[in-house]
């Protein structure tokens, strides 16, 4: 393990993490996650867009439509981790960039390690509000259903809705970013001289 | 560095790639897109037929059938006469689109009950809508605005046409009465000229013996001059015309722009039984207006005050204003698409008469004329008649299309002619029910007219449609203009009074329509949350600021004084396309209409004690019925 870290990467992992760094740099710009609801009367579709740093789409009116069912209003306000994503995205490409710099195994594997586990909470909290968001419900709203979670992805029915839930352009270039470091760190280190900097 | 790392890095990616394609395809895969599959395709290329069916019928259903889901090709705005209105019909399905109210209050949509709206109509309740004109640049509709007249009331409105609403009336215009030839817009919306109708003493509410009517009763061309920017109308002059009864105008295009003409019908200034006594001379009067001229003269200051309005005596300015003999009593006049010709529409006589530009002019310049009326000098009609075009019984009105030819309706006859605007001879003719006044051709009116459809305005409709009583509805025909005969495809029963109308390519307006208010803090009274609704009270001033959007008002509890003076705002926050509220105070004969976004208000005086329900009036949602409230008014005691 220790070699492991201590170890360098040849140029093409160091190329490999630059081209990672500016996927996750890409991925601020579009959507991770997209829900999308069609019914008869929104044959053109009403959608609800998660970027890094923003709730998009037509929020205003779905929060009017869910106020029927009780659902808690969507507020951009609401989700803490939108306004500290951007600058963990951040840090992981300036890890990323300075892996890149220095071929040190051990900054690329902070940087992995931070990116992958970032991901794999971000799933979670997606999962986490969709539960939340489908399960408390206000008891005095006016039309009464039972609690749903909706798929992250995948198709759903509620009432006249169907939802589709899929993940976005910015969520593959996020994960794409960081298969990119894991091959990286994985295939393209240097094995020749391991011990000359010690 | 070599083979081997490029090999490695090289499936890596490819590996990735086929990672997202999969990704990409199977998450395409669950979202919806392409399952929309329409009914598109079942009508292209098909050839319908039905037993027993002829054939003329399937090709003027199939011409005129627009399938569920899709748009007609274009708009059809069409004045709604003494009802005040101007209605809105899709061309060729020649279905009902919308009714815009213009002269007359109109209670589905508020019109009248808003401030805003009470403002334009002023004391006015009712009016009559004529001769719609749209706004044009360089001779061709741009689809920004729509003008039209009121005869009754001396008042002209602009139709905004992003959002199908009346923007601007103006008027009572001073000095003129019953201005009915209007509007008919310059080629680059500068202007449409209105002159009075009726002869009046100067200004409104002046007395003049009847026996005085040559000599104090005026008519009056009045401009209205449109506001290239907004479209914002005003009457900077007015020009004294001879007591002759103008009927319709047009404005000059290409060559002829620049001047305005204008139809009289009472050269004989007869003021009484004027079916008889206006009847009298063979010919009267199309006069020629150089509004250029005339302008130049406001602008050098060349009037006089009357009322308000820059009257301009039309013999300060010689050179502006010339006649043209024209038979008889003529009705409309019609300049043609590439400005050369100015048709006029014989009504008392069988012809309409073709009259030169060209020859005009030269006539002008050379001082060519016949003699002189009212010290307005008559050009040589001999020169300056091109043609007179023996049509039919009753020629009022004309319009073109794309391929050389005039179309005149004969309301005596109850036709339409179908002439040469080269031989100038008679090619077709078709029977129409009954009694045709206006028509109207797509773009018809046009430097580039389409040809395509023709609509005839009928003023009678007789057995035509399932009768309903006495009174029979007025009916419309659409006309086909594709094929060398003219064919009647679809008859359509209309609500009085179809004067005028104007056909135009949709495209040039569906790109400017908005669908949903934008959000403006700065508008006066305008709550965008629920938190920010409120009602608040001075004295006995009453503000309601209430927030609308599907099902709920806030607030929905309102109490007020006897006596209050009561401004409600009402913001609808639904900013969603379609979602309208309405809002209505039961037994306080009060209603307004909120569309998507837009704040309205208005205002009353809570004059009766007791307690009022109020509701949303326009079905908005499924628990829309639950959408209410109550005005509770507590009795001054």
């Amino acid at each position: 393990m220790g070699k492991f870290l201590n170890g360098k990467l040849s140029i093409t992992g160091r190329i490999l993490f630059v081209i990672a760094g500016l996927l996750l740099v890409a991925c601020l710009f579009f959507p991770w996650w997209r829900l999308e609801l069609i019914a008869t009367i929104y044959p053109e579709g009403l959608r609800m867009e998660v970027f890094a740093n923003k709730i998009g789409g037509k929020i205003d009116i779905l929060n009017n439509l869910n106020h029927y069912i009780g659902m808690k209003e969507i507020s951009e306000a609401d989700f803490p981790e939108l306004q500290f994503m951007v600058y963990i995205v951040g840090a992981i490409v300036a890890i990323a960039f300075l892996t890149a710099i220095s071929g040190k195994v051990w900054l690329g594997s902070t940087a992995f390690v931070i990116a992958g586990a970032g991901g794999l909470l971000g799933l979670y909290d997606l999962w986490f509000w969709l539960r939340k968001y489908g399960t408390d419900l206000d008891p005095m709203a006016a039309i009464k259903i039972p609690p749903f979670v909706p798929p992250m992805m995948g198709q759903n029915q509620l009432a006249n809705f169907t939802t589709y839930s899929s993940f976005q352009l910015g969520g593959y270039l996020l994960g794409a970013g960081i298969i990119l470091m894991l091959i990286a760190l994985w295939r393209f280190r240097r094995w020749e001289k391991p011990a000359v900097e010690q | 560095m070599g083979n081997g790392n490029f090999k490695k890095i090289a499936l890596s990616l490819a590996g990735l790639l086929l990672g997202l394609i999969l990704a990409v395809v199977l998450s395409s895969q669950l979202s919806p897109k392409g399952e929309v599959s329409g009914t598109e395709g079942i009508f292209t290329g098909a050839i319908a037929s039905k037993t027993g069916v002829p054939d003329d019928i399937v090709d003027a259903a199939l011409k005129t059938y627009v399938p569920p889901g899709e748009h007609d090709e274009y708009y059809m705005f069409s004045s709604g006469g003494h009802s005040g209105h101007v209605f809105v019909y899709g061309v060729p399905s020649m279905r009902r689109i919308r009714t815009i109210p213009v002269f007359t209050p109109e209670s589905a949509v508020g019109y009248g009950w808003t401030e805003e709206s009470k403002e334009m109509l002023g004391e006015w309740r009712w009016g009559d809508a004529h001769h719609p004109g749209l706004s044009e640049t360089n001779g061709e509709y741009d689809g920004r605005w729509l003008f039209i007249n009121d005869n009754a009331n001396s008042r002209v409105a602009r139709i905004d046409l992003d959002s199908f609403t009346t923007g601007q009336i103006l008027g009572t215009v001073p000095n003129i009465y019953g201005p009915h030839g209007a509007a008919f817009v310059t080629p680059n919306s500068e202007y449409y000229m209105m002159a009075s109708r009726f002869a009046g003493p100067v200004p409104h509410g002046t007395y003049s013996p009847i026996e005085n009517f040559s000599e104090d009763y005026k008519c009056i061309l009045a401009a209205i001059a449109i506001d290239p920017e907004d479209g914002e109308m005003s009457n900077p002059w007015q020009v004294l015309l001879p007591p002759w009864s103008y009927d319709l105008s047009d404005a000059g295009k290409l060559g002829s722009d620049g001047w305005a003409f204008l139809t009289s019908y009472n050269t004989e200034e007869a003021y009484t039984l004027l079916e008889v006594n206006a009847s009298q001379r063979e010919r009267d009067y199309i006069v020629a207006v150089n509004w250029r001229m005339m302008e130049q003269a406001w602008k050098d200051g060349k009037y006089t005050v009357i009322d308000g309005a820059n009257v301009i005596d039309p013999l300060d300015v010689p050179g502006a204003i010339y006649l043209i003999p024209c038979a008889k009593s003529p009705h409309g006049v019609d300049v043609t698409p590439d400005g050369k010709y100015i048709v006029g529409n014989g009504k008392l006589a069988p012809i309409t008469t073709v009259f030169s530009f060209e020859k005009f002019m030269e006539c002008v310049e050379n001082n060519d004329f016949q003699g002189e009326e009212a010290g307005f000098p008559i050009v040589n009609y001999e020169k300056v008649r091109v043609a007179e075009v023996e049509v039919g019984l009753g020629p009022l009105h004309t319009q073109f299309d794309n391929t050389g030819h005039a179309y005149t309706t004969l309301f005596v006859e109850s036709a339409i002619a179908k002439w040469s605007l080269d031989t100038f001879e008679v090619v077709d003719k078709i029977p129409v029910h009954y009694c045709p006044g206006h028509l109207v051709a797509a773009e018809g009116d046009t430097v580039s007219p389409d040809g395509k459809y023709l609509i005839s305005l009928n003023k009678l409709a007789k057995d035509k449609f399932l009768p309903v009583g006495p009174s029979h509805p007025e009916s419309m025909q659409l006309i086909d203009l594709t094929t060398p005969k003219m064919k009647i495809l679809y008859d359509n029963p209309v609500d009085p009074e179809p004067h005028f109308a104007q056909m135009i390519k949709a495209d040039k307006i569906t790109k400017n329509v908005f669908k949903i208010y934008p959000k403006d803090e700065s508008q006066p009274g305008a709550v965008y949350t629920k938190e920010d609704a409120r009602t608040e009270k001075n004295g006995n001033q009453v503000t309601v600021y209430m927030n609308s959007f599907r099902s709920r008002y806030y607030p929905d509890i309102v109490e007020v004084d006897e006596g209050d003076e009561i401004t409600w705002y009402v913001t609808n926050t639904d900013f969603d396309e379609d979602i309208t509220h309405g809002f209505g105070i039961c037994l306080y004969d009060l209603n307004i209409e909120v569309q998507p976004g837009q704040t309205t208000s208005m205002k009353f005086v809570a004059d009766k004690p007791g307690v009022y329900p109020f509701y949303c009036t326009n079905f908005c949602s499924a628990l829309h019925q639950e959408m209410q409230g109550f005005l509770l008014v507590k009795p001054k005691s």
